[in-house]
C-alpha cells in the first residue's frame, strides 16, 4: 500500500474509533436492524391485503430502501457535522495537522469515515432486504440502481456535513445546518413545488352549453327529445395549477433522485406495484401540462351527437414510459453539492493557514 | 558540519484582524542547544509558535527551519519538527499507546515501525502504567507526557515546546529537564515556551524575549543583562552584616525574610563583594541573585519597553 493510502486509511481508522467504536452506536444500528425486521414483517403481511401476493417483496424493498434513506439521513448530520471544527474545539485538528498528513487526506479521510457510519445502517437492513429479494421477485436492475444511489446519497450527507464543520467554526451550528441542507432537500423542494404550482397557475376555460328542459320535449315511448331547444351556452373559466413548469424542483429531491433512477415494477393495468414506481409517476405525471378543458354540449348529446370529448386517459405506465427521467439531473445536483462541500472544506482547512474563521484558533 | 541555524526567523509578523499577534519577531536557535522563549501573557509566543509549525502562514517576514521555508514546503518542515501545543487535545477513546501508534502512522512510519517507537517513548516518558488507558482518563499533567510523546514520535531534530511544563508536578519537571537535556545533547534544537521562568533558567542555554509581539534586540537584552542587579545575603550575625557592608561602601538597599538585599553589577563584582565580606569576618550562610537571570533581564527589558 502507498504511503498516501495508508496514511488516508489511518485517518478513516482513527476517525472510526474516534466516533463510533462504542456501546451506543451498538445499541443504535441494532435498533434499526430490529425496526427494519418489524418494518418488513409487517408490511409482508400488510400488502398482500391489497391484492398483491407475489408482488409485495418489491414493495417491501422499496419501503426498505427509503427507510435506510430516512434513518441515513438523520443520522448522518449529527456524527458527520463536526468532524473538523469538534476537532479544532478538542485540540486534535492541529497535532494532526503538523504531521505528514495533507489537508486533503484529512478531509477526505473524514468523509470517507462518515460515510462509512451512514452505510452501517444499510448493513443493518441487509438481512431483511436479502429476504425480499430471495422470497419475491425484485428485478435485478432496481436492485443494483436502488442500492447504488442510495449509497451515493447518503456519501452527499456525509459531504454536506464535513464541508459545514469546516465553513461553520462552532460544531452546533454546522451540525444545524447539515440538518436544514437535508430538511431543504428532503421536504424544502416538495414546499417549493407546491407553492410553485400554485403560483404558476393558469385560467382555463370550458363551454357548456344546457338543454333549456322547460321548452324542450322527451318522448318517453319513443325514449328521446323531439323538441330540443338549447340554452345560452356558458362559459366556465377556472384556475389550474402548472405542475409541468415547476417539477424540476422535485428531481432535486433525494427520494425522487432514488425514486426515479429505480426501474419499477407494474401490475397488469399499468398501476406501479413498488414505491419506486409510485413515486417516480407522480413526478413524471407532474411533468404533463394540465389536460385542455372539456366542453360539454348537453345540447348536443341530446340530439345523441355526442356533447362529451370523452376519453380513456393513458394508464401510470404510459404516463412513465412517454415522460423525461429526471434522475440523473437530480443525482447530479446532489454529487456537485457534496463535492463542492468537499472542496471547500479543504480550502478552508488548509495549512499553513492564511486566514482564520472569526472567532477561531489553529490549535 | 554545516553551521546553519535550526530555525531562523527574519521580521516576522502575524496578525488576526486588528490584533497584532507577532509585530516584529526576529531570532535564531541552534542545533544542540536549548533556547527559551519568553514573554509574558500575550506576548505571542504560541503565534510565532504556530507559524514556525507551519500551522499559520506569517503576513510578512521569513522563516527557516532547518534550511526550509514552513509556507512553501511545509512537508519537508513537517517531517523534522515536533510541536507540542499549549492545547491539550487527545483521541479520548484511544489508548496511550494507540495515540502514540497513530500519530506515528500520520508520520508514515510502517506498522511495526510504529509499534516499536510506541513502545519505547511509552517508557522513555514514562507513561508505562497508563499505556492501555484510553487517553480520556488521563490528568492533565499525564496528557501533557502524551503531547509529548507524540511530538517527538518521528525523531524530530526541530522540538517546539509551548509551554511544556505546565500541570507537571515537581518530580516530572525534573524528568521533562533532564529528556530536554538530552535531547539537545542528542544533538537536537529545542525551542520552549514558558513563563515559569525559574525553570527556563535551569535548562536553557540560549534565550529569546518576545514583548508585545517584537523579540528583544540582542544589544538591549545585553545591556539588560549587563545592569546592576540585586543579590540576596544571608549571614549568620545580621548586625555584623550590615556594618560590613557599609564598610565596604555598598549599605543594603532592602532586606526580605531571606537576607539583605545588595545591588550588584556582574559576576566579578559580586565575588570581590563577598571577598570583602568573609575578609571582614562576616559569617555568610546564603549568597545569589535575588532573581533568576533570565527574570531579571526579562524584568528589565519590560521595564526599559516602558519608558
Amino acid at each position: 500500500m502507498s504511503p498516501r493510502l495508508a496514511v488516508l486509511g489511518t485517518i478513516v481508522q482513527l476517525e472510526l474509533r474516534q466516533r463510533i467504536r462504542s456501546v451506543s452506536w451498538l445499541v443504535l444500528v441494532s435498533v434499526v436492524f430490529v425496526l427494519v425486521g418489524i418494518v418488513t414483517v409487517l408490511l409482508w403481511f400488510a400488502l398482500p391485503a391489497f391484492g398483491s401476493d407475489d408482488l409485495a417483496s418489491a414493495g417491501i424493498y422499496s419501503t426498505l430502501i427509503f427507510f435506510v434513506l430516512l434513518i441515513g439521513s438523520l443520522v448522518t448530520p449529527a456524527t458527520s457535522g463536526a468532524a473538523i471544527n469538534g476537532d479544532r474545539d478538542a485540540g486534535t485538528l492541529a497535532t494532526t495537522q503538523v504531521t505528514l498528513v495533507t489537508t486533503t487526506q484529512l478531509v477526505l479521510g473524514k468523509f470517507l469515515a462518515a460515510w462509512t457510519v451512514a452505510l452501517t445502517f444499510l448493513a443493518a437492513s441487509v438481512p431483511a432486504m436479502l429476504f425480499t429479494v430471495i422470497v419475491g421477485e425484485v428485478r435485478p436492475d432496481t436492485l443494483v440502481a436502488s442500492l447504488g444511489v442510495l449509497v451515493l446519497l447518503l456519501g452527499v450527507v456525509a459531504a454536506v456535513g464535513v464541508g459545514a464543520s469546516a465553513l461553520i467554526t462552532r460544531p452546533l451550528f454546522s451540525v444545524v445546518t447539515t440538518y436544514l441542507v437535508v430538511a431543504a432537500l428532503s421536504v424544502g423542494t416538495l414546499i417549493a413545488f407546491g407553492l410553485g404550482s400554485l403560483a404558476a397557475q393558469t385560467t382555463v376555460s370550458s363551454t357548456y352549453t344546457p338543454l333549456n328542459y322547460d321548452e324542450s320535449v322527451f318522448d318517453g315511448e319513443e325514449g328521446r327529445w323531439t323538441t330540443i331547444v338549447c340554452g345560452e351556452p356558458q362559459l366556465n373559466s377556472y384556475e389550474v395549477p402548472r405542475t409541468d413548469t415547476v417539477w424540476g424542483f422535485l428531481a432535486a429531491n433525494p427520494y425522487v433522485v432514488l425514486a426515479d433512477a429505480s426501474p419499477p415494477v407494474w401490475d397488469e393495468w399499468g398501476n406501479p406495484r413498488d414505491l419506486f414506481g409510485g413515486i417516480a409517476f407522480a413526478v413524471r405525471a407532474a411533468q404533463q401540462p394540465p389536460e385542455p378543458p372539456l366542453d360539454y354540449d348537453e345540447c348536443a348529446d341530446a340530439r345523441g351527437e355526442g356533447g362529451q370529448q370523452w376519453q380513456q386517459g393513458p394508464t401510470p405506465r404510459e404516463i412513465y414510459d412517454a415522460s423525461v427521467p429526471s434522475w440523473f439531473v437530480g443525482l447530479a445536483i446532489h454529487l456537485a453539492l457534496g463535492g463542492g462541500m468537499l472542496a471547500a472544506a479543504i480550502a478552508r482547512t488548509r495549512t499553513p493557514a492564511a486566514s482564520l474563521p472569526r472567532g477561531s484558533r489553529v490549535a | 558540519m554545516t553551521i546553519a541555524p535550526a530555525i531562523s526567523a527574519a521580521g516576522v509578523a502575524r496578525s488576526f484582524g486588528d490584533v497584532h499577534a507577532v509585530r516584529d519577531a526576529s531570532f535564531t536557535a541552534h542545533f544542540g542547544q536549548v533556547t527559551a522563549l519568553i514573554g509574558p501573557n500575550g506576548s505571542g509566543k504560541t503565534t510565532l509558535l504556530l507559524m514556525l509549525a507551519t500551522l499559520l502562514k506569517p503576513d510578512a517576514g521569513e522563516i527557516r527551519i532547518d534550511g526550509h521555508d514552513p509556507v512553501t514546503d511545509a512537508r519537508a518542515v513537517r517531517q523534522v519538527t515536533g510541536w507540542m501545543p499549549d492545547v491539550l487535545g487527545s483521541w479520548g477513546s484511544l489508548t496511550v499507546r494507540q495515540s502514540i501508534e497513530t500519530t506515528a502512522r500520520l508520520y508514515e512510519l510502517s506498522p511495526a515501525d510504529a509499534r516499536a517507537r510506541a513502545t519505547e517513548l511509552i517508557d522513555r516518558i514514562g507513561l508505562g502504567p497508563l499505556a492501555d488507558q484510553p487517553s480520556r482518563v488521563l490528568s492533565r499533567g499525564q496528557k501533557q507526557k502524551l503531547s509529548l510523546a507524540r511530538a517527538l514520535v518521528h525523531r524530530p531534530r526541530v522540538l517546539l515546546l509551548d509551554e511544556p511544563a505546565s500541570g507537571l508536578d515537581p518530580a516530572a519537571r525534573v524528568e521533562l529537564r533532564v529528556l530536554v537535556r538530552e535531547l539537545a545533547a542528542d544533538g537536537a534544537a529545542v525551542l520552549l515556551s514558558s513563563h515559569v521562568l525559574a525553570e527556563l533558567d535551569e535548562m536553557s542555554d540560549a534565550a529569546v524575549y518576545l514583548d508585545r509581539g517584537a523579540t528583544a534586540s540582542a544589544e538591549s537584552v545585553d545591556r539588560a543583562r549587563a545592569s546592576a542587579r540585586r543579590w540576596r545575603i544571608r549571614a549568620l550575625d545580621a548586625a555584623a552584616l550590615t556594618a560590613a557592608l557599609a564598610d565596604a561602601g555598598r549599605p543594603a538597599v532592602g532586606a526580605d525574610h531571606l537576607g539583605a538585599l545588595v545591588e550588584v553589577t556582574g559576576e566579578a563584582d559580586a565575588a570581590a563583594l563577598l571577598t570583602h565580606l568573609v575578609s571582614a569576618g562576616v559569617g555568610i550562610a546564603a549568597y545569589g541573585p535575588a532573581v533568576g537571570d533570565l527574570e531579571q533581564t526579562f524584568l528589565d527589558l519590560a521595564k526599559g519597553g516602558e519608558r
